[in-house]
């Protein structure tokens, strides 16, 4: 009792190897960088979302503060309230449903096959992952198209998919792109169950799926949120849809990065884009948050 | 209420391992059984497979009146403690107790109440509620257990269930196992790779030794009679001294001497004699000696090794009467307990020997 009150005054008095000003020392380094790349570009933003800043003309020099006039634009403007309706659909769509079901289907089919095999597909799969966003894009573009294009020429039919299915386009692209890191994450997950656990349920009588609700989702809870976490994220603030189709036909895909870009830099509204992004920014928050808490109602 | 029939199972693991060779065992109803043998002689296997979670290469497997050779696990009603305990962390101790009555589809009342029980009996009250990684490892171990007691099986399986505990807690965990296995009657088979846990525990057991059986019998036949040098050597707390020698006329002789034996007129032959270091005094009147080599203290005993003409022999003495190292000793062993091995077959030869 004694022993473990000494041993917490002696380390909260600084008796340890680094001091806190020491401490300190060590890692100013560090959050300058943070401070430089990531709260000055954050706070900047905020700033110039109050503001009517242009790229261009009078108003890129001579930007005027108009309050919360960009946010109240923004909120009565029906591109941004569709561009939230395609971000949403297109996050469930090829981040969630898409990446994280395919990945965990195919990390769970895989499981069991020998693991020069196992280990073949991920590399195939992550040849998939590693090939920038621009050359997929193009292949996708060159798959697609009307014409010409593969897909069509395998159905013996002629569909402009980009226009006839811009949104599902876009999702199963990015799905494509993006399966193979969920995949590993799951793989390495389900191999870091001990068999035991499975074998105990097994010996039990319990069914595949059984097994899959009971023991292996709860197990790798963790994993999953972090997988979701991370793959949400990423894909709420993809740019690459722009590569296929531009955000169109007519907003179809224009998911929120595409918005900000096409008000920002196209019709030169900084102002706009930066109250746009601010929003943007919340958004990121409370999708981190809520997974954040999600994880931690698991102890 | 369930034997277990095993003939003729043999066990080839992908890149031709062959864990078990055409091996036959029977074990009878309500028995306790252990398997003992070193690591990586099958033991894990030959559990595994009449559990159902490795199909058998070859052989056949009955468990009560069905053969149950090609049933899944699930249907073969045999209950299993892993080493690692398997207990699943997300879930409470009184679900994972009640776990495979759940998933056998029992009400959540009635599995409960099962669940309730079966802590109870391995004194789990007070801890139902709480998850795995709030346990000490001796209660991760029972909750393990309880779990296997709970849904009733004909068979418990055991793989090694006491080796993640430290030596006071196993002692305890293998005094209530055999409590909890007499008081419920159910068919045991235990794996384990020490023989003290083997002989303390077992109605019945075998020495295995790769994937083949190489004695079958209650830890008393073991221990006094070992079939062959490699059961002979592997079962006792200090292993047998296994002397080799030539048989002469009633005797055995070596190196350093003349060994005595009872009741044997064959001569002759290329042996072992082998004699347990318990069965042999240390004194000053003999007819073989040494120097002391080495005293180890056992507690109220000492472990002493005499170096008899470049032959180590070894003999267990009271505290108190162990010589000093470097002292010259004779070495008695007592004839009536000597065992005699065939060098060459490693068999033990009949006629000599403790009945
Ligand atoms: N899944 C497996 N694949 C290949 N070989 C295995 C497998 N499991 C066990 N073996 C081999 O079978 C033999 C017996 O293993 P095991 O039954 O685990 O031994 P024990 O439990 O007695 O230590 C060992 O040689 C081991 O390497
Ligand atoms: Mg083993």
């Amino acid at each position: 009792m004694t022993g473990k009150g000494t041993d917490r005054r002696r380390r909260s008095s600084g008796g340890d190897l680094v001091t806190r000003g020491g401490a300190a020392t060590i890692v100013a380094p560090a959050a300058a960088v943070v401070a430089v790349f990531l709260v000055f570009p954050a706070l900047w933003t905020l700033y110039l979302g109050l503001t009517n800043r242009g790229l261009t003309g009078i108003n890129a020099a001579n930007p005027q503060f108009v309050g919360l006039e960009n946010y109240t634009t923004a909120l009565s403007d029906p591109a941004l309230w569709n561009s939230l309706q395609v971000t949403f659909i297109f996050v469930s769509g090829s981040a969630i449903v898409g990446q994280a079901v395919l990945g965990f289907t195919l990390a769970w089919v895989f499981r069991n096959w020998q693991s020069w095999v196992r280990r073949a597909l991920e590399l195939l799969v992550v040849v998939a992952w590693i090939v920038p966003s621009s050359v997929v894009a193009f292949l996708w573009v060159a798959f697609l198209d009307g014409e010409s294009g593969t897909l069509n020429a395998i159905l013996g039919i002629e569909t402009e998919w980009l226009l006839r299915h811009p949104l599902l386009s876009v999702i199963v692209f990015n799905t494509w792109r993006g399966t193979a890191f969920s995949m590993l994450l799951f793989g390495a997950a389900l191999n870091s169950l001990p068999p035991s656990y499975l074998e105990t349920s097994r010996l039990a009588g319990a069914s595949p799926l059984q097994q899959l609700f009971d023991i292996i989702l709860p197990s790798i809870k963790g994993y999953i949120i972090t997988n979701l976490l991370l793959i949400s994220l990423w894909t709420f603030n993809d740019f690459s849809p722009y590569l296929i189709t531009g955000g169109g036909p007519a907003g179809a895909t224009e998911v929120l990065p595409i918005y900000i870009y096409n008000e920002s830099i196209r019709f030169g509204e900084l102002g706009f884009g930066s109250a746009i992004s601010a929003i943007m920014l919340v958004i990121n928050l409370l999708i981190a948050l809520s997974y954040l808490r999600a994880g931690r109602s698991r102890s | 209420m369930a034997g277990i029939e095993i003939s003729e199972i043999t066990k080839i693991f992908p890149g031709e391992v062959t864990a078990l060779s055409e091996l036959d065992l029977s074990i009878e109803d309500g028995e306790f059984f252990a398997l003992l043998g070193p690591s990586g002689c099958g033991k894990t296997t030959l559990l595994r497979t009449i559990a159902g979670l490795e199909p058998a290469t070859s052989g056949s497997l009955d468990i009560g009146d069905r053969d149950v050779t090609s049933l899944p696990p699930g249907d073969r009603n045999v209950a299993m403690v892993f080493q690692d305990y398997a207990l699943y962390p997300h879930m409470t101790v009184r679900d994972n107790i009640a776990y495979p009555l759940k998933v056998q589809k029992v009400g959540r009342e009635a599995r409960y109440g099962e669940a309730e029980k079966a802590g109870s009996s391995l004194s789990l009250d007070g801890l139902m509620d709480r998850r795995p990684g709030q346990l000490s490892g001796g209660q991760q171990q029972r909750v393990a257990v309880a779990r296997a007691v709970a849904c009733r099986p004909d068979v418990f399986l055991f793989d090694e269930p006491l080796s993640n505990l430290d030596a006071q807690l196993r002692l305890e965990a293998r005094g209530f196992l055999k409590q909890l296995q007499k008081d419920l009657g159910t068919t045991t088979v235990y794996v384990t790779h020490d023989q003290g846990e083997a002989l303390a525990l077992a109605d019945r057991m075998a020495v295995m030794d790769h994937g083949v059986i190489r004695q079958v019998g209650t830890p008393t036949e073991l221990f006094h009679r070992p079939a062959n040098v490699f059961v002979a050597g592997f079962i006792g707390s200090t292993p047998m001294n296994l002397i080799p020698g030539v048989l002469g006329d009633g005797n055995v002789r070596f190196d350093g001497g003349v060994l005595p034996l009872n009741g044997r007129g064959d001569t002759g032959g290329e042996v072992f004699y082998g004699i347990r270091p318990e069965y042999i005094t240390i004194g000053d009147v003999g007819d073989i000696s040494g120097t002391v080599a080495i005293t180890e203290n056992l507690g109220a005993q000492f472990l002493v090794t005499v170096d008899v003409a470049g032959q180590l022999i070894r003999a267990v003495v009271a505290e108190g009467s162990e010589p000093a190292t470097g002292d010259t000793a004779t070495v008695n062993p007592d004839p009536d307990r000597v065992l005699v091995y065939d060098r060459e077959s490693g068999e033990l030869t009949p006629g000599a020997g403790y009945h």
